[in-house]
């Protein structure tokens, strides 16, 4: 995108490079860690901080939020340089960035705001998410991990599952069921949990690729005090609504160690590309289309204005396409996608797509949830029929 | 023939239960951590059974069932992604034979299982099978590198695609691995299943089965009967995912009901049966064609592999997807299917290079009706 740089922004890359040239020189080769390794975590942490002492943290949050409150566009420019290089960026910090603060923001006390907001931009606040339970995930209302009050705390049980990062996070926000007597989407609340709670059993889960980024949350008898509860009691679901607004927005822009349609065609080579010229056109067209509806995206977003329903499309679309890109790029490089004489990061690259593309299609709303959410919010269709309006919770028979 | 059809039936029936049994999760996964690896026991097991020979015909030392029991058999090994050479070993069997020149005693060790065989036909970095091959076959021997090769990493004989110097021509070479010029390069990859490794010749001895349009020819026997079968191997492995896929929409509830009841799922796993279907049609129609229309043999080949490459890729795909959080943990069993229809797309060539072939054919296909 460089050549339709305007001069401020030309001059803003240029200022970007300089500082990640100084800043940024342990980061020039590929992290020989695993996924979900806790050192990644750290790392992360660090990088964060490093990226606050800079000014660019979070480039295009209002000043009074800690930001640098300048336009999308260098936000933009600023996450292109940086992927120049293997930044240890990720859910671990870009949970507590994307997610909390800004739910925070939107429904927390100023306390609270002044508690979390600036350390967490600092990296010195690591978040997981807590919402999905075995019982819960695309019908995430139907949580049944319950806080019951006790005086000024409350008391919470239950499971969480698939809880990402939860053995690295400092903190995680949670929806937990108030009032099981309520209809469903009634009777939630959102807390703020401190992850070094006694009664919080963290164990970790492994995914395809064979790692371990997401765990099992196990909450027994776990304190938390009613000022860390967000939003009004039985809120939770509004509360959460913000935080998956902004999940499904941002989830298209973790692109780091990914593959795009840039390494396919340089992994094709010009045989390869001759055999596949129409696919070429078809994911490069997919991918500079996302990548405007992204940026429009933003600049609402810059402006005040809250994540439209329409930004889930950014997910839906993305995690496709990377699934299209790793297949095909797995095919470009021969079976084992790392066999003499070609680039071993390359290949590994379209590996960890093919795994986290099938992943990336059920994290933060799978698709077919997603189209739905698209064809009621957006299209104006009606909503399935649903057997759980207004019944009591207690009342449903829920989950498997 | 009526003998035939027994005796098929009950080796097919024998190898469901057999692999149902045998073909455990924890077995699979353990196969999936190293580069290379191999289940010997299992092939052990089979070989005992007359699994390697079964297709073969009798005076080749075989039980004579044929092409048919081959697919049958890929079919069940596709349906629990079990990786055995069963494909390789007969269709280098049936290479020798062609060929008709004294190589009898290894037809024996491959049709007895006592060896097994790799197809090392392409060149790193190809798609598919290339005119003019980049190893060389000279005064000095083979020299060169293949592209990854299933079983290559166990295999005791491989069939490799190279050009003969003297003759400026391509050769089909058979060549016995275990010797010093032979070295076998393992690497992790999406699916270590397989037995694979590139094969990496220096000097070594290799003996020409066919030479120029001989070879060329030969090199397409090959090509279509390994592609016919793997499209078999493929719609089992698409057929269990529609299966497990279908199971658990019945089974999960979400929203107060099944997933099944929504049309989002329903009109997925009813689009997955009908690229099922279609591929396993082109397959059923190229195996008939081996028999009924030789000529047209490499054209049905094309599209069996063509629809069966997209019907497994779907299914596995959407299968996942179908399961949920519970589908991208290594704990279930629907990653080894996604993982087995990536590197049963690419082991014989990729869609692009056979949907060209496909179209190159295409009148051929056209004078079948
Ligand atoms: C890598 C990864 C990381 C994650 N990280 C977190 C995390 O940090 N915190 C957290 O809280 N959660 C996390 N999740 C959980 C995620 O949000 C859920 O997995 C997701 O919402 C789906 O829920 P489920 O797994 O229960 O699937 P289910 O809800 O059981 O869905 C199964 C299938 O049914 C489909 N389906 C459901 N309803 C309908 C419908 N009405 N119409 C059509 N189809 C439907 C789904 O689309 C899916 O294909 C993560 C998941 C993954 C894979």
């Amino acid at each position: 995108m460089d050549f339709n740089d305007s001069a401020e922004e030309a001059a803003f890359r240029a200022e970007v490079r300089a500082w990640l040239q100084q800043n940024a020189s342990d980061y020039t080769e590929p992290l020989a860690l695993r996924q979900g390794d806790p050192r990644i975590a750290e790392m992360g942490r660090s990088w964060q901080k490093q990226k606050a002492k800079g000014g660019f943290a979070a480039i295009s949050w209002p000043v009074e939020a800690g930001g640098r409150g300048a336009s999308p566009i260098e936000e933009v420019i600023f996450a292109e340089e940086e992927g120049r290089y293997h930044v240890p960026v990720g859910p671990f910090v870009g949970i507590g960035i994307n997610l909390a603060v800004p739910t925070i923001r939107a429904h927390g006390t100023p306390e609270q705001i002044e508690k979390f907001a600036r350390p967490t931009l600092l990296g010195e606040i690591l978040w997981c998410q807590l919402f999905s339970e075995p019982g819960a995930g695309s019908d995430l209302a139907a949580v049944r991990t319950r806080a019951t009050r006790d005086g000024d705390d409350w008391l919470v049980n239950g499971q969480k599952v698939w809880t990402s990062w939860a053995h690295t996070a400092d903190w995680g926000i949670m929806l937990a069921r108030t009032d099981p007597e309520q209809a469903k989407h009634k009777g939630l609340s959102f807390f703020l949990v401190d992850m070094r709670s006694a009664g919080i059993d963290v164990r970790p889960i492994r995914s395809i690729s064979g790692e371990s980024e997401f765990n099992e949350v196990f909450l027994t008898d776990v304190r938390i005090p009613d000022s860390q509860r967000l939003g009004a009691v039985g809120d939770g679901w509004k509360v959460a609504m913000t935080t998956l607004m902004n999940e499904r927005a941002s989830a298209a822009d973790q692109s780091q160690s990914l593959p795009d349609v840039e390494s396919l065609l340089a992994a094709l080579g010009e045989q390869g590309r001759a055999a596949n010229t129409r696919q070429l056109a078809s994911l490069y067209a997919r991918e500079q289309g996302l990548k405007y509806f992204g940026l429009r995206q933003l600049t609402r977003l810059s402006q005040g204005g809250n994540p439209d329903p329409i930004s889930v499309m950014s997910k839906l679309v993305y995690a496709n396409l990377l699934q299209d890109v790793s297949a095909l790029g797995l095919d470009a490089l021969g079976l084992p996608g790392a066999f003499a004489g070609r680039e071993n990061h390359e290949a590994k690259k379209f590996q960890y797509g093919y795994q986290w593309s099938a992943a990336l299609r059920i994290a933060g709303g799978a698709d077919e949830i997603l189209r739905n959410q698209i064809a009621e919010r957006v299209l104006g269709l009606p909503g399935e029929i649903r057997s759980d309006k207004g019944v009591p919770f207690s009342q449903l028979p829920v989950g498997r | 023939m009526g003998d035939n059809q027994e005796a098929l039936a009950m080796i097919t029936d024998q190898a469901g239960r057999l692999l149902e049994d045998a073909v455990t999760p924890q077995r699979l996964k353990s196969l999936l951590q190293k580069p290379g690896s191999f289940d010997r026991d299992l092939w052990l097991q089979t070989v005992g059974l007359g699994w390697a020979g079964a297709a073969v015909p009798e005076e080749a030392g075989g039980f004579g069932l044929g092409w048919e029991v081959l697919c049958a058999l890929a079919g069940h090994l596709g349906a629990v992604t079990a990786s055995l050479p069963l494909i390789q070993n007969t269709v280098l069997v049936d290479a020798l034979a062609q060929a008709d020149c004294g190589y009898s005693a290894v037809i024996e060790q491959l049709v007895s299982g006592e060896a097994i065989a790799t197809l090392a036909l392409f060149d790193q970095g190809d798609n598919g099978i290339s005119d003019t091959p980049q190893l060389v076959y000279g005064s000095s021997g083979l020299n060169g590198v293949t592209a990854v090769a299933p079983f290559a990493a166990v295999a005791g004989f491989a069939l490799v695609h190279a050009l003969r110097e003297d003759q400026s021509q391509p050769a089909l070479l058979l060549v016995a691995l275990d010797q010093k010029g032979v070295k076998r390069d393992l690497r992790n990859c999406i699916d270590n299943a397989r037995g694979a490794a590139a094969l990496d010749f220096a000097n070594a001895t290799a003996t020409p089965v066919a030479v120029g349009d001989g070879a060329s020819s030969l090199l397409m026997r090959v090509a279509a009967r390994a592609v016919i079968a793997t499209a078999f191997e493929q719609v089992g492995g698409a057929g269990s995912c529609l299966q497990s896929a279908c199971d658990y929409a019945r089974e999960r509830k979400v929203f107060g009901q099944p997933i099944g009841a929504f049309q989002g799922i329903k009109h997925k796993l009813a689009d997955i049966y009908a690229d099922i279907e279609i591929a396993r049609g082109c397959a059923l129609d190229a195996l008939a064609a081996l028999e009924s229309n030789p000529r047209a043999a490499l054209a049905y080949a094309a599209a069996a592999r063509v629809t069966a490459i997209t019907a497994y890729e779907h299914a596995a795909r959407e299968n996942i997807q179908v399961h949920g959080g519970i589908g991208v943990t290594w704990e279930s069993a629907e990653h080894h299917y996604y993982r087995r229809s990536r590197s049963l797309a690419l082991e014989l060539g990729a869609a692009p290079y056979w949907r060209d072939v496909l179209v190159d054919h295409v009148e051929l296909l056209a004078e079948g009706y």
